[in-house]
């Protein structure tokens, strides 16, 4: 029996072989792209939890409140660890880190930039970063040992011992080596190429000593049964009772949300942050294999009528109904397997291109779970979604309708479902397509933005060794060269200012308000360097020394100060310093590129500064000028390798996400619309094959060929235009949220619908006006001959 | 009406050549109706095809109302067939998705007839033909006989000079049969020229003259009285 379905199952693939084609192409491509999002997916999910004490660990945040708004930091205040390890005894290990930083290391003679991290010694024995050499005990104590990784070892070292090898660290202080631990995994959201001891972070940042400075991260590991709750209820009034001037409220927050969770709303998780994006992704995977699966669905009811006679003699013969189900079902299972062996070589293929897109890298590996458990659920899924309906359906047929040659009366349940299921997939695909013009027309409009500053043709430079003292050495040779327009000096990058205190005052503010004002440290040069506009007073002196106590501020805030002349003006801060406003910048857009500027004030203060920023002269070959700043630089700072960046390049780098979220838009797009097509192709194969008759019939009473490819494709466009109709509401409605979160952004606008719905008609018309025209041409004699 | 000469079709397929028509000549008058008889296989619904301009000839020169169409392209074919021509096969060849009307409707839509003047001449000849009471039911719902009615009434609704029959009765009983004939022979004396083909003696005798064929040549005409 089984024998004789599988033979039935085979000839049919080898008789229709186009359509047998047509059918797995279309669920490979479905179930490979499925997979890959659930290999990303699964990525996402997996991300720190190879730490043991994956439950047990936490992150400590803090929530200030300013003005009735709450924002959410994860900087702590230096003495916050040493204090919460002594009095909260839930608290079973305590590490406190800085930010990471990247230092120039050399060993004879290799120099190589690291990233790394200062800690606490407890850091490795909370996470479980495996330690490959040396004695964890010692870790970590001793202000001029290292523990570094085994992939940083073997680029200094090779296949040497790295332990108790000495590394020159920005060319002048010496570090031992005292251990190696494994390169942290790629879902480690802690990132580290070496560790050195905390002590020396501190003793370079005396501010740490106070309770009201936050500046760094520090983490905890509960003990066994701890109840972080109970820890919190402590945590609430543990730094205000240290120091009754900060208003910090620390809490912990937990390692499994790191990821996935991170973000808040006035203090308090939102339960959203990337979690977001995995579901939408699976959403979309599961989207997808529907589609693949419809495509299936509707070739198999679609080519029934050339079925309904076997159906029909068997059920004569004595089959009953289940023996079909099981028959049909059978059929479904095999195509599906078949598919997937497919799909898992188009996943093994396209993988490499993949991870570039997504920036991962995951391997096509048989250990993991999506491999080996998700090929053959995605096919067993694919095999019952895709031949239920089917094989429920043909197997109804009653054998003397069979024979008497009845077909399915237009307008009955199955073609109705059918079509239904068109338009599901063409609701999808016209959705994809709007998104992604949506989604591209608002990274054009954020990225065209008028900034209130150049940011092209600006080189960052990192300030090393010697530079900060030299710079007007440095900015001398520099303007020599003639390709330099200008340079200067900052502490941040303009896009990602993040500096800011609320304890300014001036006179006439409502004591009762407090206000979050954003910091920044530059040099005399930085706003005529940056090209940003005065709009009152006067740019900073050439000689630093003269505005040590004088600001500038942007508009924003010279509005809140809301006097008509704020040039003059005194501002006080917490500390005693007491500084007058010496201009106003007109407003430019820095952090977050989607919003409105918020208050900031710039102080004159050269020696406080990170970066060195050069403009070059617009219209100059770039490699030859970027040579020729390194020369200079190279004269400077000759013991560090040149390192820089373009200040554009840092700009388009914060649109990460938004391409990434188009690039997948228009791969989802472009995936769909082809899936869907593939299955319009099959069907109106089969209404062209079916209709012969009727064609040849309709040709011989005097119909044209344009008359027959309008008949043929009239029923498929109407398909296509009601899917759009209902695909509008639902993707203006979806983009519309996304855009949401933008505060500046794009009016979504009916052209894009237009186009959208215009396009996939224009397609679904190529598609099935190749098979309208096939069927119109051909010769009536033949079509009617076949009856 | 018709003059052919010399007529060729051969069909080729991967193993044999059949010749279908072997250099057939055949004259056919306005207002004549004719019989076309022979044994299966000897090239009678060819020969219909290609009278009907569904098909063309390999060789050899037809006339149609003194054209010489043996080399017209598709395009002039149909023009030329959808206002001339009527057919009639033994499989009805209605079209299940369409309601009695509809068929009928079908060839006037074609040739571009306004709706109003479709309506009036499809329930003329649903009249004539006495099916109009079925106007709405499917082809399905009909018997064989009444098919036959819903057929001729199609090939007739646009006034044809020509109507070519293939094997009318072949799937009709006798009684079923002699109504459709008489249907033709109404066609005929009111000027509708008729070649059809048929295997039954019977139903030859309606007509004027009986062209005889075998191995695709006419081998006997016989003149009815
Ligand atoms: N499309 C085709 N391909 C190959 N051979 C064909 C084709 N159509 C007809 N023939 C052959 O041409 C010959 C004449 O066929 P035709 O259909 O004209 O016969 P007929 O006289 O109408 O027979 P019947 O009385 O059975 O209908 C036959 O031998 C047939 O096999
Ligand atoms: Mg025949």
């Amino acid at each position: 029996m089984i024998k004789n379905y599988l033979k039935i199952a085979w000839r049919n693939l080898k008789r229709n072989k186009g359509y047998a084609l047509l059918n797995m192409a279309g669920l490979a491509m479905g179930m490979a792209s499925a997979l890959l999002i659930l290999l990303w997916v699964n990525d996402e999910l997996a991300y720190d939890k190879f730490h043991a004490n994956y439950d047990r660990l936490y992150q400590f945040y803090e929530n200030q409140t300013y003005d009735g708004k709450t924002f959410t930091f994860a900087a702590m205040p230096g003495p916050f660890a040493p204090a919460a390890k002594q009095e909260i005894p839930e608290i079973e290990y305590i590490t406190r880190t800085d930010w990471g930083t990247r230092h120039h290391f050399s060993f004879g003679d290799k120099n190589i930039y690291e990233w790394g991290l200062f800690a606490d010694p407890d850091f490795l024995k909370m996470f479980s970063f495996k330690v490959l050499k040396g004695d964890t005990s010692k870790f970590l104590k001793d202000p001029t040992s290292l523990v570094i990784t085994d992939k940083m070892a073997e680029r200094f070292f090779g296949k040497d011992d790295p332990i108790g090898k000495t590394l020159k660290v920005n060319s002048d202080r010496l570090f031992t080596v005292m251990g190696v631990v494994q390169q942290p995994p790629v879902n480690s959201t802690i990132e580290f190429s070496w560790l050195a001891s905390f002590k020396i972070y501190e003793g370079r940042n005396q501010w740490l000593r106070n309770w009201g400075n936050n500046g760094i991260q520090t983490y905890a590991q509960l003990h066994e049964n701890a109840d972080p709750v109970a820890v919190n209820r402590k945590l609430k009034d543990f730094i205000s009772n240290k120091d009754s001037s900060t208003i910090a409220k620390p809490f912990l927050f937990g390692m499994k949300d790191w990821r996935l969770r991170s973000e808040f709303e006035d203090g308090k998780q939102t339960g959203g942050g990337r979690i977001e994006h995995v579901r939408l992704f699976s959403v979309i995977a599961l989207l997808i294999i529907i589609i693949a699966c419809i495509n299936f669905m509707n070739l198999a009811t679609a080519r029934s009528e050339q079925r309904a006679r076997e159906v029909g003699v068997r059920k004569v013969m004595g089959a009953d109904r289940f023996s079909l189900v099981r028959q049909f079902f059978g059929e479904s299972m095999v195509m599906s397997f078949a598919a997937v062996i497919l799909a898992g070589f188009i996943v093994w293929l396209a993988l490499p291109g993949f991870n570039k897109l997504v920036e991962k890298t995951i391997e096509f590996d048989f250990s993991n779970p999506v491999i080996w458990a998700g090929l053959p659920g995605i096919a067993i899924l694919c095999g019952v979604l895709a031949g239920s309906y089917p094989s429920l359906y043909l197997s109804s047929f009653n054998p003397i309708t069979v024979f008497r040659g009845m077909r399915a009366p237009r307008g009955s349940a199955v073609s109705v479902i059918r079509k239904g299921l068109v338009v599901v997939q063409f609701v999808i695909s016209i959705g994809f397509i709007i998104s992604t013009v949506v989604i591209y027309n608002q990274i054009k409009h954020v990225m065209n933005r008028q900034l209130g500053y150049s940011k092209d043709n600006v080189m960052i430079i990192p300030l090393r060794g010697g530079m900060n003292e030299h710079f007007t050495a440095i900015r001398n040779d520099l303007l020599a060269t003639g390709v330099v327009d200008n340079a200067a000096k900052s502490n941040s990058r303009v896009i990602s200012l993040n500096s800011s205190s609320g304890d300014f005052r001036w006179n006439g503010k409502d004591p009762s308000k407090q206000l979050l004002i954003t910091l920044e440290w530059v040099s005399p040069e930085y706003i005529s360097t940056m090209r940003m506009q005065l709009a009152a007073g006067r740019d900073f002196y050439p000689d630093a020394t003269r505005d040590s106590s004088n600001v500038i501020i942007n508009e924003t805030l010279a509005r809140i100060i809301g006097k008509p002349n704020v040039v003059g003006e005194k501002l006080y801060r917490e500390s005693g310093e007491e500084l007058t406003v010496v201009g106003v910048v007109k407003d430019f857009v820095y952090g977050n590129l989607y919003k409105e500027p918020e208050p900031l004030v710039l102080f004159c203060q050269p020696s406080a500064v990170n970066s060195l920023l050069v403009r070059l002269k617009d219209g100059q070959d770039v490699p030859k000028s970027t040579a020729a700043v390194e020369s200079v630089i190279k004269k400077h700072a000759p013991a560090y390798p040149f390192e820089f960046r373009f200040m554009d390049e840092d700009f388009n780098n914060r649109f990460k996400t938004e391409m990434l979220t188009r690039e997948l838009s228009k791969w989802f797009a472009i995936l769909t619309i082809i899936i869907s097509c593939l299955g319009l192709f099959g069907l109106a194969a089969y209404t062209a094959e079916r209709r012969t008759r009727e064609i040849g019939i309709r040709k011989v009473l005097g119909a044209s060929v344009t008359n027959m490819v309008v008949l043929l494709s009239k029923d498929f466009l109407q398909l296509v235009a009601l899917a759009s109709i209902l695909a509008f509401p639902l993707s203006y409605w979806l983009m519309h949220n996304w855009l949401d979160d933008y505060a500046y952004r794009i009016n979504i606008e009916w052209w894009v619908f237009v186009l959208a719905g215009g396009l996939a008609m224009l397609i679904a018309l190529l598609t099935v006006s190749f098979q309208a025209i096939k069927a119109a041409l051909m010769n009536p004699v033949k079509s009617l001959r076949t009856e | 009406m018709i003059k052919i000469k010399d007529l060729e079709k051969i069909y080729r397929t991967e193993e044999v050549e059949t010749v279908a028509l072997n250099k057939l000549s055949l004259e056919v008058k306005e207002g004549e109706f004719v019989a076309v008889m022979g044994p299966s296989g000897c090239g009678k619904s060819t020969l219909l095809n290609i009278l009907g301009l569904l098909d063309d000839p390999d060789g050899g020169s037809f006339m149609f109302n003194n054209i010489e169409v043996a080399h017209f392209n598709e395009r002039k074919r149909a023009d030329l067939r959808k206002h001339n021509i009527g057919f009639v096969f033994q499989s009805f060849n209605l079209i299940d998705e369409l309601t009695v009307f509809e068929n009928v409707e079908l060839p006037l839509i074609y040739t571009g007839v306004k709706s109003a003047e479709r309506k009036k001449r499809v329930e003329e000849v649903l009249d004539k033909m006495q099916i109009m009471h079925r106007r709405n039911h499917y082809p399905q719902q009909l018997s064989g006989g009444q098919q036959q009615r819903v057929a001729v009434a199609r090939a007739v609704v646009n006034r044809p000079k020509l109507i070519l029959a293939d094997e009318p009765t072949g799937n009709l009983d006798s009684s079923n049969g002699n109504e459709v004939m008489q249907l033709l022979t109404d066609l005929n004396e009111q000027g509708t020229t008729i070649v059809m083909v048929t295997h039954s003696e019977h139903d030859a005798r309606y007509s004027h003259r009986i062209i005889r064929m075998l191995d695709g040549q006419t081998v006997l005409e016989n003149i009815m009285v």
